[in-house]
């Protein structure tokens, strides 16, 4: 099984609840990161050492450290380092969540090399170089032009090559396999560097907020109906099945099927399945959905954007699609000669995501007060306080360092705001390494020949149809009719 | 985890029909969320995004 109710961030009644959830330790790691990269606002970098990889041909040359005040280190220095803190600190994590110390660090070792080897091999030139200058200042005569955000598919590649052919060394990695957990620190810090970015340009970024809303009607109310009615009527899934389906596939994958599951009182088998079809078909769409956005949407960036977060299913997925297709665009349109700004494209895609996620308890209150006084009349009926219970908090995260970073931004003097974008530079490459690792996480995760044996094909069936014949579609419809036209503002 | 069980399962459920409140929830969801799309796509219109 591809996913567990363990690795969906679902405790099953059996087990010892702990403390602190996975939601929750990833707002505060995500916050800690963020307010330790705000030192450099009062000239004390803590997080300097953070390694970055650079475009080369000179293995010597890829690695470096973000901060020259640590230069000294190297970038096998800072390889080393970062490693180390991410594996303290996620090790923590671990111990609260009440997971196996050992096992967990172990496999993260491995998880960590396994995700950054494949970033360093997505950042050399012949994989990552876009422009003929480029080409020309690395000595070669052709690349694959991935950009080195490539590496985000090598590794999910690799994820899937181990999931598929290698099981048992997935088996073993399965401890620190946690995209839910990653992508979520992730999301928390890129709020901060969404709002140094739209700190620049607030009118076009409240516009695209208020764009942004659409895509809430879209996967609520259009898409969950009939993808409801598709599963109901078409394929004869009873109620217990298809209102999980529907909520996987229409809202936000793993998150919304857990949370529909548990409110209509599904039996926890329904959801967990789900998952397991959001999360393979989330990896086929991030394999195809950036480069046809590269391809035919790439004079409509924002369009592209928008795209991710409506068609791609679980946040993890989504945010990361967002971030291969800015790179991709960006480097089609630099090859054109236009250069945009980084940061809107996959702002837009994060801001769809975030706003269709906050309304995911609501939702599963809406149809868990249909079910339990309406469908299946119980003693146990849907309470108010489920959407509180379901509410994803990395969302307060995501929010917090957004409204902080725009704060900064905007409201202190100019000999600190002007430190800002490196202070949340800084942050964003941990943000870049959480994204490297669920990517990773995500392509271990996708056991496609057990899914299949596990005799889900009805289901498949009805995701097939309904994703590739319907939400990938109107999505597309809906994302040019709201966000056509809205450009990124171009690089200074 | 139930293989050959939950297969079983998923090809023998019983049908069940569509009852009024599903029907209305979904008529529901579609109209209003379509209705909302079009006051919100005009709005856009009377606002367009800009620098």
């Amino acid at each position: 099984m591809s996913v567990t109710a363990e690795t969906a961030g679902w405790s099953t009644t059996a087990e010892p609840r702990p403390w602190i959830t996975e939601d929750w330790l990833s707002v505060w790691i995500g916050l800690g990161i963020f307010a330790l990269a705000l030192g450099w606002l009062w000239g004390v970098d803590l997080l300097g050492w953070v390694v970055t990889t650079s475009v080369w041909i000179d293995p010597s040359q890829a690695l470096g450290t973000f901060s020259k005040a640590y230069g000294q280190l190297g970038g096998p220095g800072a390889l080393a380092v970062t490693y180390l803190a991410l594996l303290a600190v996620l090790t923590a994590g671990a111990r609260v969540l009440g997971l196996d110390l050992r096992r967990f660090a172990i496999a993260f070792t491995a998880v960590f090399a396994f995700a950054y080897a494949s970033w360093i091999i997505g950042s050399y030139a012949y994989v990552a170089v876009v422009t003929p200058a480029d080409q020309q200042k690395f000595g070669i005569g052709w690349s694959l032009k991935l950009t080195n955000e490539g590496g985000y598919v090598v590794a999910l590649l690799l994820g899937l090559i181990i999931a598929n052919f290698f099981p048992r060394l997935a088996e073993w990695l399965k401890e620190a396999i946690r995209p839910e957990l990653y992508i979520k620190i992730a999301i928390v810090i890129l709020g901060a560097f969404l709002a140094v970015t739209a700190a620049g340009r607030l009118t076009l970024a409240t516009s695209l907020l208020w764009r942004g809303i659409a895509a809430i009607i879209e996967a609520y109310l259009i898409y969950w109906a009939v993808v409801y009615y598709i599963a109901r009527k078409w394929f004869g899934f009873n109620r217990e099945w298809a209102a999980p389906l529907a909520s996987g596939i229409s809202i936000c994958g793993v998150s919304a099927a857990i949370a529909v599951g548990g409110a209509i009182r599904a039996r926890p088998i329904v959801p967990v399945m789900v998952s397991s079809l959001v999360v393979i078909f989330a990896v086929v769409e991030v394999l195809i959905l950036p480069f046809l956005a590269q391809s035919f949407l790439w004079q409509e960036p924002m369009v592209a954007g928008a795209w991710m977060g409506l068609a791609v299913k679980t946040d993890g997925a989504a945010v990361a699609g967002g971030g291969i297709t800015e790179s991709l665009i960006l480097a089609k349109a630099a090859a054109e000669g236009i250069r945009y700004q980084p940061g809107w494209i996959l702002g837009v895609t994060a801001t769809v995501k975030v706003f269709i996620d906050i309304f995911i308890g609501i939702w599963a209150f809406v149809l868990g007060y249909i079910w339990t006084r309406h469908i299946n009349p119980t003693q146990d009926g849907a309470r108010v306080g489920e959407i509180w219970q379901r509410f994803p908090k990395f969302i307060i995260g995501f929010v917090l360092t957004f409204v902080v970073g725009l704060a900064l931004a905007l409201g202190t003097p100019t000999e600190i705001s002007s430190r800002l974008p490196a202070a949340i530079g800084e942050a964003n490459t941990f943000r870049v390494i959480f994204f490297i690792l669920t990517f990773f996480s995500i392509g271990v995760l996708s056991d496609f020949k057990r899914l299949w044996q596990e005799g889900i094909g009805k289901l498949a069936a009805v995701y097939v149809l309904s994703l590739f014949g319907f939400v990938i579609w109107v999505g597309l419809i809906i994302s040019w009719l709201f966000f056509a036209g809205v450009k990124p503002p171009l690089a200074s | 985890m139930p293989g050959p069980d939950l297969q079983q399962e998923l090809q023998n459920a019983p049908p069940e029909p569509l009852l009024p409140v599903e029907k209305k929830l979904i008529g529901w969801s579609l109209g209003i969320g379509l209705a909302l799309l079009v006051v919100l796509l005009l709005v856009s219109r009377f606002v367009p995004a800009s620098l």
